[in-house]
Order: C-alpha cells, then sequence, then structure tokens
C-alpha cells in the first residue's frame, strides 16, 4: 500500500498518448495530403 | 540534401525522437513521488504546451512582418503557424484534461491557466475561421495579421498566469522544477515536437502560398462542351 501516491494511472497515461498520436499523426497526414493533391491538380491544369 | 524536402526530414525526425522520448518516458524514467505513474504524460504535456507556445509566438513574429513588408508570402507563412499552434494547444487543452481527473479530481476547472489557455485555442481558432470569410486576399492578410497580434496578448499571460493568481495548475515546468531524473526524456519530446512543428509549418505554408496563387491567376476559359462548335454560340 502506497499512501499518498495516486494508484492506477496507467488507463490515463495511454490515453493521453494515445490522443497525442492520433492527433499529430492524423493532422501531418491532412496537411501532406491537401498539399500533395493540390500540386497535383495544378500539374493537370497547366497546358 | 534538396531544401524543398527539408521539412520532410524535419516531420521525420520529430517523430523519431517523439517515439524515443515517449518509450523513455513510459518504461525507463522512474514513476513520480506523489503522483505516481500519471506524472509520464508530463513527456508529451509539458512539450506540447512549449511548442504550441512557440508556434503561437512564430504566428506573431509573421503577423508583424506581413504588416511591415506587405506581400502575401507572410500571410502564407502565418496561416502556417497559426494553424499548427491552434492545434498544437487544442491537443494541450485534451492532455491537460487527462492529467487533470486522477490528480484534482475532475476533467476542467476554471482555473486562470486552463481559462487563459482555452481563450488563447478560441481566439486563435477564430482567425483562422475569420479567414474563410475574406474573399479579398489583401484585406484578409491585414486582418488577421492584426487580429493575430492582438490575440498574441494572451501567449504571455498564459505563461505567467500560474505565478500572477492563485492556481490548481503547478508552475511551469523548467529544469528548476523538474527532478533530474526527469529531464532527459522531457528535452527529447521538446525537440521532436519542435522538428515536427516545423516542418508541418512550412509544409502548411506552402500550401497557403499554392492556394494564394491560384486565387490571384486569372481564370482559365471556360471549356466548349464536347461536340459543340463556335458558331452554335457556346463561345463568343
Amino acid at each position: 500500500m502506497n499512501e499518498g501516491v495516486i494508484q492506477g494511472g496507467w488507463p490515463f497515461v495511454w490515453a493521453a498518448y494515445a490522443v497525442t498520436t492520433l492527433i499529430l499523426t492524423g493532422y501531418a497526414t491532412s496537411v501532406f495530403l491537401r498539399y500533395r493533391s493540390l500540386r497535383q491538380k495544378r500539374e493537370q491544369v497547366k497546358p | 540534401m534538396p531544401r524543398g524536402k527539408l521539412p520532410y526530414y524535419s516531420v521525420a525526425l520529430g517523430a523519431l525522437l517523439l517515439l524515443w522520448g515517449s518509450t523513455w518516458g513510459l518504461f525507463f524514467a522512474p514513476a513520480e513521488t506523489y503522483m505516481g505513474d500519471v506524472q509520464r504524460i508530463m513527456y508529451v504535456h509539458v512539450p506540447t504546451a512549449w511548442n504550441g507556445m512557440l508556434a503561437l509566438t512564430i504566428a506573431f513574429f509573421f503577423a508583424v512582418l506581413s504588416l511591415w513588408k506587405g506581400g502575401l508570402d507572410w500571410d502564407a507563412r502565418l496561416e502556417g503557424a497559426l494553424e499548427v499552434g491552434v492545434v498544437l494547444c487544442t491537443l494541450l487543452c485534451m492532455q491537460g484534461a487527462i492529467w487533470a481527473k486522477p490528480t484534482w479530481g475532475v476533467w476542467w476547472d476554471w482555473d486562470p491557466r486552463l481559462t487563459t489557455t482555452a481563450v488563447l485555442v478560441f481566439a486563435f481558432g477564430g482567425i483562422l475561421a475569420l479567414r474563410q470569410f475574406v474573399d479579398d486576399p489583401v484585406k484578409r492578410a491585414t486582418w488577421s495579421a492584426v487580429a493575430a497580434i492582438i490575440a498574441f496578448a494572451d501567449v504571455p499571460i498564459v505563461y505567467f498566469s500560474v505565478r500572477w493568481w492563485n492556481s490548481l495548475h503547478q508552475v511551469q515546468s523548467t529544469p528548476a522544477t523538474v527532478s533530474r531524473a526527469f529531464h532527459w526524456p522531457l528535452r527529447i519530446n521538446a525537440f521532436g515536437i519542435l522538428f515536427l512543428m516545423s516542418g508541418l509549418i512550412a509544409v502548411r505554408a506552402r500550401l497557403a502560398a499554392l492556394r494564394r496563387e491560384d486565387e490571384l491567376a486569372p481564370p482559365l476559359p471556360a471549356a466548349v462542351p464536347h461536340g459543340a462548335s463556335l458558331a452554335q454560340g457556346v463561345r463568343p
């Protein structure tokens, strides 16, 4: 018994790391896809 | 190394550093005396806070340069820094809520640090939303630069809020306030998010610049439908 120490913290730790991974990966993917799609669109339009 | 690929390398390096720092923080760093394992959230929360504030500070300098030098290139960079800053600060609030529940017993509290950070997210997020409603690129650049400079006033308030007012939130995490055993994973993740942030701002700014070029380009002539002739009056 560890008195004065918060117990059962791991689910919160995993949740924080999962949210971080999800948001950073999702945002980075969205930026790269938006940039690539715009470049491809411009190349198609080029005479 | 080709300069055009630099942001991609920066993002890749950032991801690798984050993986290294997080593995160290999760499995090898000691648990904190009172918070136990929950404190491991610090290794992502504090670097997100530092880099979120840094991204908005960069946005402030781009806003000043946009007004001072003119030209839409600075506005494209401003758009990149604003968006990345808002994403990081939103993530910061989410990580903070997850850390608050086991330590304070609540997901959210209207404490000075949390409230000023929420104001920051809504102020800079509002500028990004405002940009969608302004069609003229020059007016959009001017208005968003002015708004970003005004909104930036909240950044030092967020930083010093824990010193100026009574706050549930702990004081700023610096080498002086954090145990030596926690320094390395914290530093590695801070550089990880720094490289990630820099690369993403650069790519997002390029995207904004391309969109601006498209906006300013003269419209392409309308396509002639297949089988129609000019004599039919399709084109003057």
